[in-house]
């Protein structure tokens, strides 16, 4: 490839990747901005005020989306880990049904499943509350864990740590010295993706949450279509930036793991 | 082997406990309490935290609220107003149906509603409710209940199920770059605007509220007038006048913006004028225009008007649900919002630039001459203008089969 | 069975009971009281009786095949896309050369952002009076917004599929780039000591290793897209409107006797993407064995 194109390439993948984020970065800070012009006329920090103000509720809804990501990945990793497991490394009766009844919401649609889930909740009593939105972003959240930690466990040895366990390792120092270095890069690819299934989710937390359970996609998704673009930018911002903060830390696993997200282009 | 399955049993007693926890959750408990005297109310309400759920999608509201309404409750009398902004209350609606129907009758995590039309009367005859409450608040004297545009929401009678907190009526919004100073102000006018200037008007897609008024407006057009829609709902009386306005909609709608192929959503006409992309927006809010220009949101291009024929205008109330938790911070917050202090500072153009909801000949001397010396803004018709030309709101089921019918006869034909 | 033997069973079900549980419990019994609900069968609204009527109700009205297709021609083009743009990205991003770190971290950027993040960009930059049409303003191209061509709240949904196409290439791309990676450059190295054109490695040798990659990636993305909701909603015409859009308006409206069709559009819905996926299996396999591979 010549130097020329590799420039192009380069130039444009950066523009198509960052022209809609840079975009909202200058709504942000823009007071008055009309067609025709290209730039704002006025710029000010009217839509950050109001994003650190009390009223905008941002900072809380920062840590309620937080709150609960982090808990769906967790659990995912609880629930997940050995399912992916058993698949991986064990053959058994019924293991096509189950393997199928695991992964089945990843192409089926969950609407039908959240509406009905809901009405459950509200005799449960966990409508409205985070503890239900937990709850429902695990439908999408756990296949996801499954099939990629499968395919991490499908190129697993265990003679390493039967090795372990033979030299008198007990279960949990087995589990934390041979085990989870192994399948680390692969979990933490997975766990990122858990945690962002859910922190991406809209109408699973509006139905759930109804209202109550505010987190970050609840507050931005009535400011887009217009009415305050500034106001809608500067939370956008908000939104976007611990995702990048985990790609961050995870872009190593990404690039150095290949075999971890070839476990989705498993059919 | 045996790691996972330590941990997997760990897990499932986790999980198990959590889902188990769930349900023996405890099932409802008995109805809000009653009061009958307001200092009961106050001291019931002492230290207790309000759920008013509300239309969130402005800022500006959002924070006026938690200033103006949030700040001054918690200081005069210990109430915490946690304000849950939802994006169309119908939803509350729709779950307080489905909270009722399974049988949580207490609890409940709404305490306060802002509501009006069509969901009020779906609550009151669900009899999703809590009250009547309206005579146990002071300040309900500031409120003139022989008005019968009061006493009936979009003609269901109030009845004391809910309180008034804000005045709306509707109002054009044009750019008078494009449109000049002499907007056209009857229907007739309106059209041939529009045919003559292609591309350049539009108005939301029902079932937006703005864009149904706008419909609405057109059904008073058809038959002269308010007087047909104002009582119960009669189907002969809807097809004497439905194909004229369906006429006129599809008429225009080749000459609209898209060419008509879609309705936009009310935010989104907000970036259209602001832009140019079109001419004309419409509000419930007579003030937003000059508030929208102050916050930089429209160029100060943007101006007001009214139909020569009248433009309808309705009352915001709150309401408290069936199942609240706390009916009586409910109520306190209910009563603030029509103290006059509280009115004078909705109607304060430079502040939340509303209409009063209180019968402005029931202030004090003093709070009159400070409300006659609001600057209404630029872009605002002056008060009397606006009440010279109120229309009534017709009832709720006509507004049901007004909007039913635009979707068939407009939206997809 | 022996002891040892039943043991073993035991522990892999254990290990798989909390899996079975949320997802079984979860999906599949949210999926059997919607089923329920489609049927009319809502106790708590005082409905008992079972019938078909809110199914046959929609079969028989256009507005539902006009939805229908609008969600089928969304998916379907957004995944087509999508695919034929991230395999040949998969491909140069396999390359090392200098800048090629960069390229990759950019390739991966748009992974963790929202959909509604990226709805909102692509509103503010392609509306008719969005940051290119000031663009081409600024050059002199045009001088009205009506001018510059109607790409959100559009028929033909372009906002949307480009807000698809932003988040999906990289998510097909980065999977496929995963597997050539792991195949790593042995097999081609080895076909090209047999003769083998850079065409017939291609066709013959690494096709065939990342086919089930691509379309199994690429039907995550149809299945997702086929099932979403808020990007059509922001981005979208109003009629006709895909499937998910109208079941949760249905379903949140006041009205609670319009909730069995909402359930009723959810289950066909349900339906068809089951459908698909079979077709999608059979196709599958059927490509498979064309390309020579397992």
């Amino acid at each position: 490839m010549s130097s020329f194109w590799r420039g192009g390439l380069v130039g444009g993948i950066g523009v198509v990747v960052g022209l809609p984020l840079l975009v909202q970065v200058i709504w942000s800070f823009a007071f008055r901005w009309y067609f025709p012009d290209l730039l704002p006329s006025e710029w000010g920090l009217h839509a950050w005020r109001y994003v650190f103000s009390d009223s905008s509720r941002v900072g809380e809804a920062l840590l309620t989306s937080l709150g609960i990501g982090l808990a769906v990945s967790l659990l995912s990793i609880g629930i997940g880990l050995p399912a992916a497991r058993a698949l991986a490394l064990h053959d058994f009766p019924g293991k096509g049904l189950v393997e199928w009844l695991l992964l089945v919401p990843i192409v089926v649609p969950g609407v039908v499943a959240t509406m009905g889930v809901h009405l459950v909740f509200i005799h449960l009593r966990i409508a409205d509350s985070s503890l239900g939105v937990v709850l429902v972003h695990l439908i999408p959240a756990v296949p996801y864990m499954i099939l990629v930690m499968a395919s991490v466990f499908a190129n697993y040895d265990t003679a390493l740590e039967e090795t372990a366990r033979t030299l008198g390792a007990d279960a949990v120092r087995t589990f934390w010295f041979v085990t989870l270095p192994a399948i680390l890069p692969g979990l933490l690819v997975a766990t990122l993706f858990t945690f962002l299934i859910s922190w991406s989710q809209y109408v699973t937390t509006l139905l759930i949450g109804g209202g109550r359970v505010i987190t970050l996609s609840m507050l931005l998704f009535p400011l887009i279509g217009g009415s305050n673009n500034a106001t809608a930018a500067a939370i956008s911002l908000v939104f976007v930036a611990p995702a990048l903060l985990a790609l961050g830390v995870t872009a190593r696993s990404l690039a150095n793991g290949p075999s971890v997200l070839g476990g989705l282009g498993r059919p | 082997m045996n790691t996972p399955s330590n941990w997997l049993v760990f897990v499932t007693a986790a999980v198990l406990l959590l889902l188990s926890g769930c349900a023996a959750a405890p099932a409802g408990a008995a109805a809000p309490p009653v009061y009958t005297d307001w200092d009961d109310v106050l001291a019931a309400a002492k230290g207790t935290t309000v759920h008013w759920y509300m239309w969130g999608g402005s800022d500006k509201i959002n924070t006026d609220v938690d200033n103006d309404i949030g700040k001054t409750v918690l200081a005069r009398y210990g109430v915490t107003v946690n304000r849950v902004p939802v994006a169309d209350i119908a939803e509350i609606i729709n779950k307080l149906l489905t909270e009722s129907s399974a049988g949580v009758t207490a609890g409940g995590s709404v305490d306060l509603l802002w509501i009006n039309g069509e969901n009020f009367k779906t609550a009151k005859s669900a009899d999703l409710l809590y009250g009547p409450f309206v005579d146990l608040l002071p300040n309900s004297r500031f409120v003139n209940w022989e008005d019968p545009a009061m006493a009936n929401d979009f003609g269901t009678p109030v009845e004391g199920y809910e309180s008034p907190w804000g005045h709306a009526q509707f109002v054009m919004e044009y750019d008078n770059a494009q449109v000049g100073d002499t907007p056209p102000t009857t229907f007739e006018a309106l059209a041939a605007w529009i045919r003559a200037h292609p591309g350049k008007f539009t108005y939301p897609a029902i079932p937006d509220f703005t864009g149904s008024v706008f419909v609405r407006h057109l059904f008073y057009w058809a038959a002269g007038g308010p007087t047909p829609f104002l009582g119960d709902f009669d189907q002969a009386v809807f097809d004497r006048y439905a194909p004229q306005v369906w006429d006129y909609l599809n008429g225009i709608e080749p000459f609209l913006w898209r060419e008509g192929e879609t309705y936009p959503e009310a935010a989104a006409m907000t970036d259209l004028l602001a832009n140019g992309e079109i001419a004309f927006n419409m509000s419930y809010s007579p003030g937003n225009a000059s508030l929208s220009i102050a916050q930089g949101i429209y160029p100060d291009t943007i101006r007001t008007f009214v139909f020569e024929t009248g433009t309808l205008a309705n009352n915001n109330y709150v309401a408290i649900p069936f199942n609240a938790s706390n009916p009586a911070g409910a109520l306190v917050v209910a009563n603030w919002l029509i103290d006059p202090e509280m009115q004078l500072i909705l109607a304060d153009p430079a502040r939340w630039g509303w209409l009063m909801t209180v019968d402005p000949t029931r202030l004090s001397a003093a709070q009159q001459a400070q409300l006659a010396g609001y600057d209404v803004g630029v872009a605002t018709l002056p008060a009397a203008v606006l009440a010279a030309k109120a229309l009534p709101e017709p009832q709720g089921e006509w507004v049901a089969a007004m909007e039913k019918g635009w979707v068939e006869q407009v939206l997809q034909k | 069975m022996g002891r040892q033997d039943w043991m073993e069973r035991l522990k892999i079900w254990l290990m798989l009971l909390p899996a079975l549980l949320v997802l079984v419990g979860l999906f599949s019994g949210g999926l059997v009281v919607g089923l329920g609900q489609s049927l009319g069968y809502m106790p708590v609204a005082g409905l008992h009786s079972v019938t078909l009527q809110h199914y046959l109700d929609l079969l028989v009205e256009d507005a539902f095949w006009q939805s229908l297709w609008v969600t089928f021609s969304i998916a379907f083009t957004s995944t087509l896309l999508s695919t034929l743009v991230a395999v040949p990205c998969a491909f140069l991003l396999r390359d090392t050369f200098r800048g090629s770190r960069l390229v990759n971290f950019l390739f991966q950027v748009p992974i963790p952002i929202p959909h509604l993040v990226v709805a909102f960009g692509v509103v503010t930059l392609v509306a008719q009076s969005g940051v290119l049409a000031r663009l081409l303003a600024s050059l002199g191209l045009l001088s009205e917004p009506g001018q510059f061509p109607a790409l959100v709240f559009d028929r033909a949904g372009v906002a949307i599929q480009l807000v698809y196409l932003w988040k999906e290439i990289p998510f097909i791309g980065l999977v496929v780039l995963a597997v050539l990676q792991t195949v790593g450059p042995d097999y081609e190295a080895l076909a090209q000591t047999l003769g083998a054109t850079r065409w017939q490695r291609f066709r013959y040798v690494l096709l065939p290793l990342i086919l089930p990659a691509i379309l199994s990636a690429s039907m995550i993305v149809f299945a997702f897209v086929f099932a979403s909701y808020e990007i059509p909603l922001l981005l979208g015409v109003r009629f006709p409107a895909p499937l998910p859009v109208w079941s949760i308006q249905l379903y949140r409206d006041p009205d609670l006797n319009l909730r069995p069709g909402a359930m009723a559009i959810g289950v066909l819905l349900t339906l068809f993407s089951i459908l698909w996926l079979v077709a999608y299996r059979r196709l599958m396999r059927y490509a498979l064995r064309a390309s020579g591979g397992r």
